[in-house]
């Protein structure tokens, strides 16, 4: 060991007071800056411009904007169109919710399994999650075709007649339904799995020990220990459904007669059509209401359930 | 001249209780001083506090002759060696040595040709631009110290860097630490809750306790000289017998010193015999609770009327017997008051029971 | 415990038909982008066609100014993602390394930020851009999401996760707090950023209904916007040419996931997982 060569005194140099003293107690805030600065401007002040518009009329091109109260409101709720824009938002919702979930949860127990036969088809479940809505929309409206549509042609080779999926009022809305759980079923079902392969092995084995029957060992010790999972995704769920706009307004937009028009689609139909951007902000509003309904619920139970710090 | 001085420091983590109560510690220029204490003592706190990565609540401290409160750590011209080495894993061993020169601004040039110099110290040439994943312990602990060595700081800190080797390898680590100590000539602060690191590496030993030093001395003084009770009973394997006086006074006689409090004495000091002895000191009629026997040395657990305590004699172990007699010689005993400090005494503390001892003595 | 061999072919079978479920749109979508207008109209279907037409790519192509919205959405999801990176890194820092006033409340603003929808708050922000006047331009499109709530939450409780020691072995190396971040932290949080980046740039690929609302011209649209506008071809619907059209769309990303399956798997399911 030679330490005497190239040796040098590292330089302490004098009382150098650390200029970044000030600077460092403000370093954390200019960190974060930009971060809040989008989020302000993009996020949080057009809520509350929403709310504001709200109670005014205004037809965007208009230089004013006519305070009006709570009639945009009023009008809203007593119109039998936007009735129905909710009741069909609320039956998307949890029947989307309810099936993907559902269905799910039994694909997952059965696609729990190790070896590439399982991954390749939980990838292949998966797969339409990262499609672009737009092509998932218009491939299944091709594949709903009443006349030359696969879906039909299926159907008809068990000898059932064609099926009018998309141009038929009753029929309309549970097609969309069957399209949106088509596609979330992967997803759920790769986020159920996550949740079965944290159950503690043990707890099977000490089932096992107490002879515990397959029923019972699913609804005593699965189930339970699934509930988060579930829970999680059935918040998820509803949250992206209720926001569903692109496979309405690329297949149906929002008919036939209404019957697949939902609160997001309304938005944006009497907001870039009509030009009634009051109106629209108080639906806005509404939806605004409900997300935050499920929000709060989701965050109470979040800061219940897990370390979520 | 690099000497470390703590003037009145102390260290308490928002309004609680504090950690560090005024402490007043220097450490002599190229020493390697080594803070030994139970885990909570505070050891750790005071070298991260010169290291700079935690601030002082009040007081100051000194490297050198600068204040260095207000100093950044990486400008303190210290070097530290982490528990869990702390390397950075998505840098090779040449990234990680090289980190440290690269923020002092030295040319990449002289840069190559330090880390080299420094791997061949440390025998790591052919590792250079491996990660430290793909390396073994020792191996890392080497990159450690190389990242130290290579900034050729005023100050070496160690945080119980051996504490995450097997034993084999940490014996190994000693030697090597020590070596280094001397050939460098740099001040050492090591840091360790393991007594036989402080006694065999330091050649200064500060013993804390619950944020007060309980005694700095040579580790040596510290076990031949205990100045306190804490001090005595952490030094030493097994630690020091400390029995309460009142029981012992029935055989040694009453005590004349009224400070003196607790006796205490070293298991390896006492000797056990089979029958009683003639030699000088206090003897105690004991009976074998328990034998470790450990080749070269034996312990014994003894129960006698003056209470349980360990003996550690080199001879022998006695196989076939319970009833034994203990001896221990007048000057292995060391005295401690109420407080637990070590009390001086001229001469004997106590009248002798009967005179028959007291001719034993004399004899 | 063997299972018997009737019961494992059942099982394969099932198998079988849960991939034909998902997989078979799409190569029906296939199929039918190499076929003639008239085969589209057979029932029932043809699965293959009898000579395959690569002209209907280049018809899909060439029905719209089809390069632009190309360009278009490559410079918007990279826009996003650099920008994302830029504001998102620092911030994730701030909030798992500093303490500092406010930090509580901030983070619940960005945890707040995380539940709003773009469709909950596409109106107000058509109008705020148009009033900037950058309506129908890319920054309209690349602006409101050059952050990312949910990047600051993961990429946060990665930062959290590296040891303290690392960060006061860089400080003892006379480190600055940008280096300790860039050279430190962020090649630790490699896996994370590789996970956000395919996250953000498959949803900002694929995303419609932004460039659908924000833009009004040809100019600032992109891919999924044009693509959907293929329908609107004079007459009855070209299915052969809108499948086309579409398998340009989605091929790029399933490419991608055949070659990054398990992170973009776990990009994607990642809130759900924890």
């Amino acid at each position: 060991m030679n330490l005497a060569k190239s040796s040098y005194i590292n330089e302490v140099s004098e009382g150098e007071k650390p200029r970044s003293i000030k600077l460092t107690k403000w370093r954390p805030y200019l960190l974060i800056a930009p971060a809040i600065i989008v989020f302000l401007v993009f996020f949080i002040q057009p809520i509350f411009y929403m709310i504001y518009l709200s109670f005014h009329e205004w037809n965007f091109i208009s230089p004013d904007k006519t305070f009006v109260g709570l009639e945009n409101f009023i009008v809203l709720l007593s119109d039998p169109m936007f009735l129905q824009v909710i009741r069909n938002t609320l039956m998307y919702t949890f029947f989307t919710v309810l099936l993907s979930i559902s269905i799910a949860l039994l694909m997952s127990i059965w696609l729990n399994r190790q070896g590439w036969m399982y991954s390749f088809v939980q990838g292949a479940v998966f797969s339409p999650h990262i499609i672009s809505l737009v092509s998932i929309a218009m491939l299944w409206m091709w594949i709903m075709d009443a006349d030359y549509g696969l879906l039909n042609w299926v159907l008809s080779l068990v000898g059932i007649n064609k099926v009018p999926w998309l141009t038929e009022p009753n029929i309309a809305l549970a097609s969309l339904i069957i399209i949106a759980v088509w596609k979330n079923i992967g997803y759920y079902t790769l986020i159920i799995i996550a949740g079965l392969q944290s159950i503690p092995k043990h707890l099977y084995e000490a089932a096992a020990l107490d002879q515990t029957s397959g029923i019972r060992r699913f609804t005593k010790i699965t189930f339970p220990m699934l509930s988060p999972s579930l829970f999680f995704l059935t918040i998820i769920g509803i949250l992206d459904s209720i926001k569903v706009f692109e496979t309405i307004s690329i297949i149906t937009k929002g008919g036939p007669l209404n019957s697949t028009n939902t609160l997001v689609y309304y938005i944006y139909e009497n907001g870039f059509i009509f030009f009634k951007i009051g109106y629209a902000s108080a639906a806005g509003v509404i939806l605004l209401v409900i997300l935050g309904i499920l929000t709060l619920i989701y965050f109470k139970a979040l800061s219940k359930r897990v370390h979520y710090q | 001249m690099t000497k470390i001085q703590l003037k009145n420091v102390s260290k308490a983590y928002g309004n609680s209780k504090k950690v560090i109560d005024n402490m007043n510690l220097e450490i002599r220029d190229g020493s390697f001083t080594v803070l030994v204490g139970p885990s909570g003592c505070g050891k750790s706190t005071t070298l991260r506090m010169i290291a700079g990565l935690e601030e002082v609540t009040s007081g100051e401290i000194w490297i050198g002759d600068q204040l260095v409160n207000e100093v950044a750590p990486g400008k303190r011209g210290i070097s530290m060696v982490f528990q869990n080495y702390a390397l950075y894993p998505t840098m090779t061993v040449r990234g990680n040595i090289e980190f440290g020169l690269e923020n002092m601004k030295i040319p990449k040039v002289e840069r190559k040709k330090m880390v080299e110099e420094i791997a061949e110290i440390v025998d790591l040439t052919e590792f250079l631009d491996k990660r430290p994943q793909n390396l073994s312990g020792g191996q890392r602990q080497r990159v450690a110290l190389a990242r130290a060595m290579v900034k050729k700081p005023k100050v070496f800190i160690f945080d119980e860097p051996l504490s995450n080797l097997d034993a084999k390898l940490r014996g190994q680590m000693r030697t090597e630490l020590i070596q280094l100590h001397k050939r460098l000539g740099t001040t050492f602060i090591y840091v360790t809750h393991d007594q036989v690191e402080a006694m065999s590496m330091g050649d200064e030993i500060v013993i804390l306790d619950k944020g007060n030093i309980m005694q700095q001395a040579a580790p040596m003084e510290v076990y031949h000289n205990p100045e306190n009770q804490f001090a005595a009973k952490f030094i030493g394997i097994p630690a020091m017998n400390v029995l309460p006086i009142a029981m012992l006074e029935r055989n040694i006689g009453k005590m004349t010193d009224g400070r003196i409090f607790h006796v205490g004495f070293r298991p390896e000091h006492a000797e056990i015999q089979t029958a009683k002895q003639t030699t000088s000191g206090v003897h105690l009629p004991c009976e074998i609770m328990t034998m470790e026997t450990l080749g070269s040395e034996t312990l014994y657990l003894v129960n006698s009327d003056a209470g349980q305590f360990q003996v550690k004699s080199f001879h022998n172990p006695l196989m076939n017997t319970k009833k034994v007699h203990v001896t221990i010689p007048f000057d292995k005993l060391y005295f401690f008051d109420t407080q637990g400090n070590r009390v001086y005494t001229d001469g004997l503390p106590f009248e002798w029971r009967d005179e028959k001892v007291r001719e034993e003595v004399l004899v | 415990m063997k299972t018997s061999l009737p019961l494992r072919l059942l099982n394969v079978i099932g198998l079988i038909i849960v991939v034909a479920i998902f997989a078979m749109p799409f190569i029906w979508m296939i199929s039918t982008s190499l076929k003639t207008l008239g085969e589209t109209m057979i029932f029932p279907p043809k699965w293959i066609p009898d000579e395959p037409i690569w002209q209907n790519f280049m018809d899909a192509w060439n029905s719209g100014p089809f390069l632009q919205y190309f360009i278009n959405s490559v410079i918007v999801s990279v826009g996003i993602l650099i920008f994302q990176f830029i504001t998102v890194i620092p911030a994730a820092y701030a909030f798992a390394r500093y303490e500092f006033r406010f930090k509580n409340a901030l983070f619940g603003l960005v945890m707040v930020t995380m539940m709003i929808p773009a469709q909950l708050i596409f109106l107000p922000v058509f109008l705020n851009l148009s009033e900037w006047g950058i309506l129908d331009t890319l920054w309209g499109l690349i602006l409101p999401f050059a952050t990312s709530a949910f990047g600051i939450f993961m990429l946060r409780q990665t930062f959290k996760q590296v040891p303290e020691e690392l960060l006061e072995a860089a400080r003892l190396d006379n480190s600055t707090d940008l280096k300790i971040m860039m050279k430190i932290m962020v090649p630790m949080a490699k896996p994370t950023l590789i996970t956000l980046g395919l996250f953000n740039f498959i949803t900002h690929w694929n995303d419609y209904f932004w460039p659908l609302v924000m833009t009004t011209t040809e100019k600032a649209r992109t891919l999924p916007v044009g693509i959907a506008q293929l329908r609107q071809v004079d007459g009855g619907v070209a299915w052969n040419i809108l499948m086309a059209g579409n398998v340009i769309l989605v091929i790029p990303i399933l490419i991608i996931f055949f070659f990054a399956q398990r992170h973009i798997i776990r990009a994607f399911t990642y809130t759900g997982v924890k």
